[in-house]
């Protein structure tokens, strides 16, 4: 969990700030898009070189072969790359319909609604979800689903309502039609902001699908549980370990993808 | 369900005093450090951007595997719940005052100057109450963030309603584990209601009154 949501609240009055610096990359996001990945290799490198030279017990070695590791990694990328496509194709058409039109209205509903279940731990939801459809791989999909929804939903209702409508009014005038005005100039504008709540919930995804070793979907959550009953301390800050650098290289990569992604215009 | 509310309702209130209890401490304890750290930030301007990426590379850390390295350091129980739980609430507060803080008008800190206020005064009378709702929206997000992070603590033994879960996940096939999970679930998402609202009266009353709205 824990990944910030962007807060419109928390933004507010940053916004001078913000607009002083919007031609250049800020400091911020220049110490993130280099040091993130630095600080994610030297990490690894170091982790690895205590991993290969090590002196392990048979437990140990065992739970920490360089296969196994491989595996649970690959368990651990593909239930999060999984549930984020869920959470995208879900929560972007949503955003997109509950700020047309009549459904206009329910929009600051389904936002509370959505930040109160937001406060529900994600380790409840597996759980319930586990009792409801069982174990396995399908169950930790749709629990991680439900909790990364929020934060791509609210920032795609947040990002098209900070469309100028002035812009909006001149592509109807221009004679574009709903959809047209629709991705051709309110989703491109609100692009930045969508991507930023996607960032969010590929992280968050990455973090609480940790929890899917206690529903028997795998993942590196496995080496964090082995190692506290086995009382295994390598075990358990491994597990720790790699679970944070997947995390810190996820969103590395998200906001690699957004500088880029960025409409020209903005 | 009834039946099974009625006779757990004094652990269910045990669990829930205490993990009130360690947000609530933890909360606390996150605010002041937070605004330490965002004094030092505002008075040094190069600290800024580390602050915010720092805080944003925090966010970043999954609660559970932060759990995992506290764990060897501070064995399991309440060590390694009361430093996730403070260590992940500090983080938004600390970029909320930053915020507040560089908001507040500099001719107000010169006039305080020139009424002849010492720069700690200053910081007390003038700073604080204008940056305090802003640091109090960070107070509102780190508690609704942080009474997930303590419901995890539950697996290092910490205390709380996250334990009810864990229960419930021991005991899937018996006809207590959704009364159980349900209990830990349903109970975390009212504790956080009732806080953030507790806490959204707390900034009406605590809001300096030339600036309410």
């Amino acid at each position: 969990m824990t990944a910030t949501v962007e807060e419109p609240r928390t933004t507010e009055p940053a916004a001078p700030a913000a607009r002083r610096r919007r031609s250049r990359l800020s400091r911020e996001q220049v110490i993130l898009l280099t040091a993130l990945p630095a600080l994610v290799a030297i990490t690894f490198a170091l982790w690895a070189w205590w991993r290969a030279s090590a002196d392990l017990d048979s437990i140990e070695s065992r739970q920490l072969a360089w296969g196994t590791l491989a595996n649970l990694t690959w368990q651990h990328i593909k239930i999060s790359l999984v549930t984020t496509a869920f959470v995208l194709v879900t929560a972007i058409p949503l955003g997109v319909l509950l700020t047309r039109g009549r459904f206009r209205r329910a929009s600051p509903l389904v936002v509370g609604v959505a930040n109160i279940g937001q406060a529900a731990p994600a380790i409840g939801l597996v759980v319930l979800f586990a009792i409801w459809l069982g174990f396995g791989f399908w169950t930790g999909v749709l629990a991680f689903t439900l909790y990364g929804v929020l934060p791509v939903l609210r920032n795609t209702i947040v990002g098209l309502q900070g469309v100028d409508p002035t812009l909006v009014e001149a592509g109807r005038g221009m004679g574009m039609s709903g959809a047209g005005v629709l991705f051709r100039i309110e989703l491109p504008l609100a692009v930045p902001v969508i991507m930023a709540g996607a960032r969010t919930a590929l992280v968050l995804v990455v973090g609480v699908a940790s929890f899917a070793t206690f529903i028997d979907a795998g993942g590196l959550g496995a080496l964090i549980q082995t190692g506290i009953t086995l009382f295994r301390t390598s075990v358990l800050v491994s597990g720790g370990l790699l679970i944070a650098l997947l995390a810190l290289l996820v969103d590395w990569a998200g906001r690699v993808l957004e500088t880029i992604a960025r409409p020209k215009g903005l | 369900m009834w039946d099974y509310l009625v006779q757990e309702r004094a652990d269910i209130a045990f669990g829930a005093y205490q993990h009130t209890s360690l947000v609530v401490q933890c909360v606390v304890l996150a605010t002041v450090l937070a605004f330490a750290l965002a004094v030092l930030v505002t008075r040094v301007p190069r600290l800024e951007g580390v602050a915010n990426a720092v805080s944003a590379i925090g966010l970043t850390l999954p609660s559970f595997a932060l759990l995992g390295f506290l764990l060897p350091l501070l064995s399991l129980g309440t060590g390694p719940a009361v430093a996730a739980v403070t260590f992940y609430a500090v983080l938004p507060i600390l970029r909320n005052a930053v915020v507040g803080l560089q908001g507040v008008d500099r001719t107000l800190l010169e006039s305080a100057r020139g009424m002849g206020m010492d720069p700690v005064s200053t910081l007390v009378r003038v700073q604080l109450p204008l940056a305090w709702p802003v640091i109090l929206a960070g107070v509102r997000t780190s508690t609704q963030m942080t009474m997930g992070v303590a419901a995890i603590a539950a697996i290092v033994l910490g205390p709380g309603l996250g334990t009810y879960i864990f229960s419930g996940l021991e005991q899937i096939g018996s006809a207590n584990a959704l009364h159980s999970a349900l209990v830990g679930t349903v109970g975390v998402v009212v504790l956080a209601l009732v806080l953030d609202l507790l806490l959204l009266l707390f900034g009406r009353l605590t809001t300096s009154k030339g600036i309410r709205v």
